[in-house]
């Protein structure tokens, strides 16, 4: 029997998506977090509710992207289209469907006048790293920097 | 996309500050927090916003194709009244909307919940302000038989909780829990006639409405991440929160929020005239997917709570098993789950008005049973308001056939000014006006 495959739609993040993405994030880390994805999907729908993206596939969510457009941060004046989590329920994975999610939020942020898009990225995670790199990210002058401070002893 | 911003004529900007001080008193204390609750936002702007680069052809109805009306003269007379009639209703919203908010604002348990409804009630009082520059920028005296833009602004700021356009907007909240609930279920009406309303062959407003939508997903979210969080507190023991009092305060604002789509039978005109693009009864069953869905959610969540150990997918079927068997798991009876009720349940406009219709779809036959049921399903400190009150009056009279169902959803008695303008007025009473002729049917 020919499986058909249902059609997928991408569409902008609203407020009754949470629960899905708790969802697709504990499929993906094993650790259920709502109180994480509350404050984050608040976060995002309040700032610019057309920059996130969820796809359906028959009706159903079954992944995300979240991210905004920032301004002056790190000193980048220029509006800087951030792309900050996202995810794919591992049972939909395959189909480009984190590239047509991507594809929708830049052009949000095109017509925002957004002309660099940017993330973060684990070098480690290939699977992230690789994705990230088959969209079009390259390596950038900018270079994230951390350090370790001490645990504080009383 | 651009937006270009826009202030009213000093006098009408100063009014509506005016007003705000009456109505919206913690605003300073919003701005003075903002950076604190929402940080890195782009501050608040009392303006009107409209969208530059909208479509500017009709989509929908008979003058699909054509160039979108720039101003009231370009429209028929039938259209340009019909029009202003939703731009008035949509003001009176937004303002009466503040007004109950403010009412048990000081209420909110968590501080990150009261700051979210202020900055909810001052993006209300920017829509408000918006189509009160609809109102200023353009004549509207021939759809209005006279009246002056300014006339119009100063008879919606003096409209209070009693003397709105609509019935969800004269009712007094009752608790916090009623602020939240208003968000997630009224203000999701407000989207869908906002949404509905980006087609409107005026373009002015069709210009308004995209800042006003993106706005709304916050105002969504202020209803549904509270009450997500409850469910997990009510699941976890907390007595200050309650499945029970949640769902109390749904059945008191759904079937007020269903009666704002108009009447299932009607929605003809809108889309015919090019002004929204749907029908009443199609939008409104978009709605109840959608509330269905919030429901089951906010179920998810706490049944999550309360069985930590089960898997997402575990609590799924268990949701499923209460919801199809009406029975108990572990403790936790269908009961104990919110549910979206029944359409007809409560009515008193739109086709199923003044039938005794229960949460779950059950009728009643006698009309005593009745009320004395739906004092079972309503929060208690509403069973004591004028509002109820004067629902089983009417009730009463509708099932004993001396009062006929079109004349009983039209006689809703309202809280009438007739005094000076200024909110500092007192002059206000209540009033049964003469029956209004029937909209949207």
């Amino acid at each position: 029997m020919t499986q058909v495959e249902s059609p997928s739609r991408v569409r902008p993040l609203d407020e009754l998506d949470i629960g899905s993405i708790v969802k697709i994030d504990e499929r993906i880390t094993g650790i259920y977090r709502p109180e994480v994805w509350e404050e984050r999907a608040g976060y995002y729908l309040r700032r610019d509710p057309d920059a996130s993206q969820v796809v359906e596939i028959g009706g159903k969510v079954v992944g995300f992207m979240l991210g905004d457009i920032r301004i002056g941060e790190f000193g980048l004046e220029e509006p800087s289209g951030w792309i900050e989590r996202f995810g794919i329920d591992p049972d939909f994975r395959g189909r480009d469907l984190g590239k047509r999610m991507f594809e929708a939020m830049s052009a949000h942020f095109r017509a925002q006048g957004v002309t660099t898009l940017r993330t973060l990225v684990d070098r480690q995670d290939a699977g992230v790293a690789g994705f990230l790199g088959a969209l079009g990210f390259e390596s950038s002058r900018l270079q994230a920097l951390e350090m370790r401070l001490p645990t504080a002893t009383s | 996309m651009k937006v270009e911003q826009l202030t009213l004529e000093k006098k009408y900007h100063d009014a509506v500050e005016h007003w705000r001080r009456h109505y919206l008193k913690d605003y300073d204390l919003l701005l003075e927090n903002w950076d604190k609750y929402f940080p890195k936002d782009e501050p608040f702007c009392l303006c009107a916003k409209m969208e530059c680069g909208t479509p500017d052809t009709v989509a929908v109805g008979e003058h699909a194709g054509e160039k979108k009306r720039l101003t009231p003269d370009q429209l028929t007379e039938d259209e340009a009244k019909h029009l202003l009639a939703i731009i008035r209703a949509q003001a009176s919203t937004e303002f009466g909307s503040i007004q109950q908010h403010a009412g048990t604002l000081a209420r909110a348990q968590d501080d990150e919940d009261r700051f979210w409804v202020l900055r909810v009630m001052a993006e209300e009082l920017r829509h408000g302000y918006q189509m009160f520059h609809l109102l200023l920028s353009q004549d509207w005296s021939k759809a209005a038989g006279g009246v002056k833009g300014e006339e119009m602004v100063e008879e919606i700021l003096s409209m209070q909780t009693g003397s709105h356009v609509l019935d969800a907007f004269n009712l007094e909240y009752d608790s916090f829990v009623d602020n939240v609930c208003f968000a997630a279920l009224v203000d999701r009406v407000g989207k869908y006639q906002l949404t509905m309303q980006k087609v409107c062959a005026f373009r002015p407003m069709a210009d308004s409405m995209p800042p006003m939508l993106r706005e709304e997903a916050f105002h969504l979210a202020a209803g549904v991440i509270p009450l997500r969080r409850w469910a997990k507190r009510a699941a976890q023991g907390d007595v200050f929160i309650s499945m029970r009092a949640i769902q109390k305060s749904i059945h008191k604002w759904y079937p007020r929020a269903l009666e704002m789509f108009g009447d299932e039978r009607g929605g003809d005109s809108n889309l015919r005239m090019g002004f929204k693009d749907m029908k009443n009864r199609e939008a409104q069953d978009l709605y109840i997917e959608e509330v269905t869905r919030m429901v089951r959610d906010i179920n998810a969540r706490f049944l999550r709570a309360r069985f930590p150990d089960y898997t997402i997918d575990k609590v799924e079927r268990v949701l499923d098993e209460l919801e199809r068997g009406r029975g108990r798991h572990q403790g936790v009876e269908y009961d104990d789950l919110l549910r979206v009720p029944d359409r007809r349940f409560f009515r008193r406009k739109g086709e199923p008005a003044w039938t005794m219709i229960g949460a779950d779809g059950e009728p009643f036959a006698d009309v005593d049973a009745y009320v004395r049921y739906l004092a079972t399903q309503l929060p208690e400190a509403y069973l004591a308001s004028r509002d109820m009150k004067t629902y089983a009056e009417t009730v009463r009279q509708v099932a004993a056939g001396t009062l006929p169902v079109a004349e009983a959803v039209r006689r809703m008695p309202r809280l009438k000014r007739v005094g000076g303008n200024c909110p500092c007025s007192r002059s206000v009473r209540w009033v049964v006006e003469d029956p209004a002729p029937t909209n949207g049917h």
